[in-house]
């Protein structure tokens, strides 16, 4: 077992649309009531960053931004973090990629325009906008988990709710999955990846895209214990329960909101 | 064709004023431009003074209320729109219900507050003497979208202005360097200066810019800054911001906190000592108005929220409470199960019967504070 939650919080200046870091936060809490030790370094376009850093994080983290920060990050992204990312992921890091970082890891990000932009091919997807002609996909959403991660018995282990996900949504971008890559979870209520097919985010190894922007684990408490399971690199029984009620109460009520 | 619009907006304010339907204030001015769409061009719109818009995310209630306070004590007349009414239906009301069946308008200096992503519409139409632009942070960006979208909009309104109008921007925000750029007619300053906030009554530091730039505005308009300053000695803050409202034994607070930057510069007045209370009542709805995602507390200083927060006994309330009440979990604080409520006045309630509270100070977002002051003043402002 790792007893201390490292964890890499990728562009916090410039990726943090929303709220998302609050999903930074939220694990660190989680953690600290257990009394695991967290650590949490921030990575921007001017960090130290090399193989020697990524061998001691077990957690990563990555929001969506606006348009001007992704177009400042990108760059660095792709020249100096890549190869490192991919390997991390590989090797069965566990890793939480929110909205536009989402979209990054995938193949490629074509805008209504048809310019291609090329993402870190991580994550076997690709993203489109349509401009004008499909409308933004905005609104409260609600999505039942993919088998995978039911069946996974970390999840059993850690799972004091039920097996669905809340949140919401905003983006322009629809995103479709390839044949290496799972869903994350099944649309129940809101657009998911693309409005089209039902499927919300995606799972490749032990990474996870969504897009549940803002502070997504606020209301998903068993998610976000499944993530402390899995760096940490525990069967989850090992994490007793916390005091959730509130928070089983939102997630409960938040599946009665409009879309 | 005008002459009958405004005789039917009249009648329409008239009717909504008799059958005291209340929050219909906007109608006169949505049924106006649906009939008459052209109705901003109308030339009977005429003011001697000017016409003066305010826009930004936050602080515009209270500068344009603050220069329509210096212009009512210089002897004008002045017309603005009632706070919210800030989009074209209230716009167009507030021009119609100033305007005698004669086709004259009674003021002779408008000042309104403008939504920031109905701006550029208005700036089309009409043509102000003066335009003030405070400040862009993030809001609502379900509806509003991001701050850059909404910048690039002033940027081409701004560029397609007469030079006539005069530009009143920020000086310490460095996006609006590029709408300054944009201007072919002069611009204005103001800064965030405290020296003049001190001689008013208003608290919290976010409001010098206020002062500063309805100072600015009312010597471009023949008010000395001297004079705008002997006026503005004996302002009142605009309702809901900073207004103090006695209610059963307490005191009530009200600080719109609708978006992070307000939300922060209200904790800012706490742990500066600027407001001392015992107690604090959050209330977050997610209406449309509001924005119904309400994912932006997490933007809130977990640190300030905490210092803010942890001597004091807390409430929550409104359609969103548990989200709240998990931000301020998540930001170490613990707050009574029963302390928590959908409904404003139920929890109102709650706080009238705790005895050691007396001092509440209300964070409310927009809806909640309209909800919060039909509760404790017993009306609705819209």
């Amino acid at each position: 077992m790792n007893n201390k939650l490292s964890i890499a919080y990728f562009y916090p200046d410039l990726l943090n649309l929303y709220g998302d870091n609050g999903n930074v936060e939220i694990i660190s809490q989680r953690a600290l009531k257990r009394g695991i030790e967290v650590e949490v370094m921030n990575i921007s376009i001017d960090s130290g960053f090399d193989a020697s850093f990524m061998q001691k994080v077990n957690f990563v983290f990555m929001g969506g931004g606006p348009d001007s920060g992704q177009k400042s990050m990108y760059g660095d992204l792709v020249n100096n973090k890549k190869e490192l990312l991919r390997e991390y992921t590989e090797n069965n890091g566990v890793g939480l990629y929110i909205c536009g970082s989402y979209q990054l890891f995938g193949h490629y990000y074509k805008s209504a325009d048809g310019t291609v932009l090329n993402g870190l091919g991580i994550f076997d997807l690709h993203t489109e906008h349509f401009g004008e002609k499909k409308p933004r996909c905005i609104g409260n959403t609600q999505a039942e988990l993919s088998e995978i991660i039911t069946n996974d018995p970390v999840f059993k282990n850690v799972n004091k709710l039920d097996t669905t996900l809340v949140g919401f949504e905003n983006h322009g971008g629809r995103t479709y999955l390839g044949k290496n890559i799972a869903p994350l979870a099944k649309v129940v209520v809101g657009h998911g990846n693309n409005s089209e097919d039902k499927t919300e985010g995606a799972v490749y190894k032990k990474s996870y895209g969504t897009y549940f922007h803002g502070p997504f684990l606020a209301r998903n408490p068993h998610f976000a214990d499944y993530l402390i399971a899995q760096a940490l690199q525990i069967s989850g029984e090992e994490l007793p329960p916390l005091d959730d009620a509130l928070i089983i109460a939102a997630h409960t009520a938040s599946k009665k909101l409009k879309q | 064709m005008f002459y009958l619009i405004l005789f039917l907006a009249k009648l329409i304010n008239l009717i909504i004023k008799i059958t005291k339907i209340g929050a219909g204030y906007t109608w006169p001015g949505h049924i106006a431009l649906k009939l008459y769409p052209s109705l901003f061009k109308d030339p009977h719109f005429k003011f001697q003074r000017g016409i003066i818009f305010v826009s930004g995310t936050n602080g515009k209630t209270t500068t344009t209320k603050l220069i329509t306070h210096i212009f009512k004590r210089a002897g004008s007349n002045v017309l603005h729109n009632k706070s919210g009414a800030n989009l074209l239906n209230g716009i167009a009301s507030s021009l119609l219900l100033d305007t005698s069946f004669f086709g004259k308008t009674r003021s002779d200096l408008a000042v309104f507050e403008v939504d920031e992503l109905t701006l550029p519409e208005l700036l089309r139409n009409i043509p102000p003497t003066v335009l003030v632009l405070l400040n862009l942070s993030r809001d609502q960006l379900d509806r509003y979208g991001e701050i850059d979208t909404i910048l690039s909009k002033w940027e081409d309104s701004v560029k397609a202005l007469d030079a006539q109008t005069v530009l009143v921007l920020d000086s310490t925000q460095k996006y609006f360097d590029q709408i300054g750029a944009a201007h072919r007619g002069k611009i204005f300053y103001f800064d965030d200066d405290v020296t003049t906030l001190h001689l008013t009554k208003l608290v919290g530091d976010f409001n010098a810019k206020n002062v500063n730039a309805s100072i600015t505005v009312a010597s471009l308009l023949g008010v000395s800054k001297e004079q705008s300053l002997v006026y503005l000695s004996g302002f009142e803050a605009a309702y809901g911001r900073g207004e103090m409202v006695e209610h059963g034994t307490k005191l009530f607070h009200l600080f719109l906190a609708k978006n992070p930057t307000s939300f922060n510069n209200n904790l800012e007045l706490l742990l500066a000592n600027e407001l001392s209370p015992d107690t604090l009542f959050f209330i977050l709805n997610d209406e449309i108005r509001d924005g119904r995602d309400v994912s932006w507390i997490y933007d809130i200083s977990r640190e300030k929220l905490f210092e803010a927060c942890k001597d004091r006994e807390i409430f929550i309330a409104g359609s969103r409470c548990l989200d709240m009440a998990i931000r301020l979990k998540y930001a170490g604080l613990v707050v009574n199960e029963s302390n928590i409520g959908i409904e404003a006045k139920k929890i109102i309630g709650k706080i009238e019967s705790t005895p050691h509270t007396k001092i509440v100070a209300v964070f409310p977002n927009y809806s909640a504070m309209l909800d919060v002051r039909e509760v404790l003043l017993g009306r609705q402002i819209l």
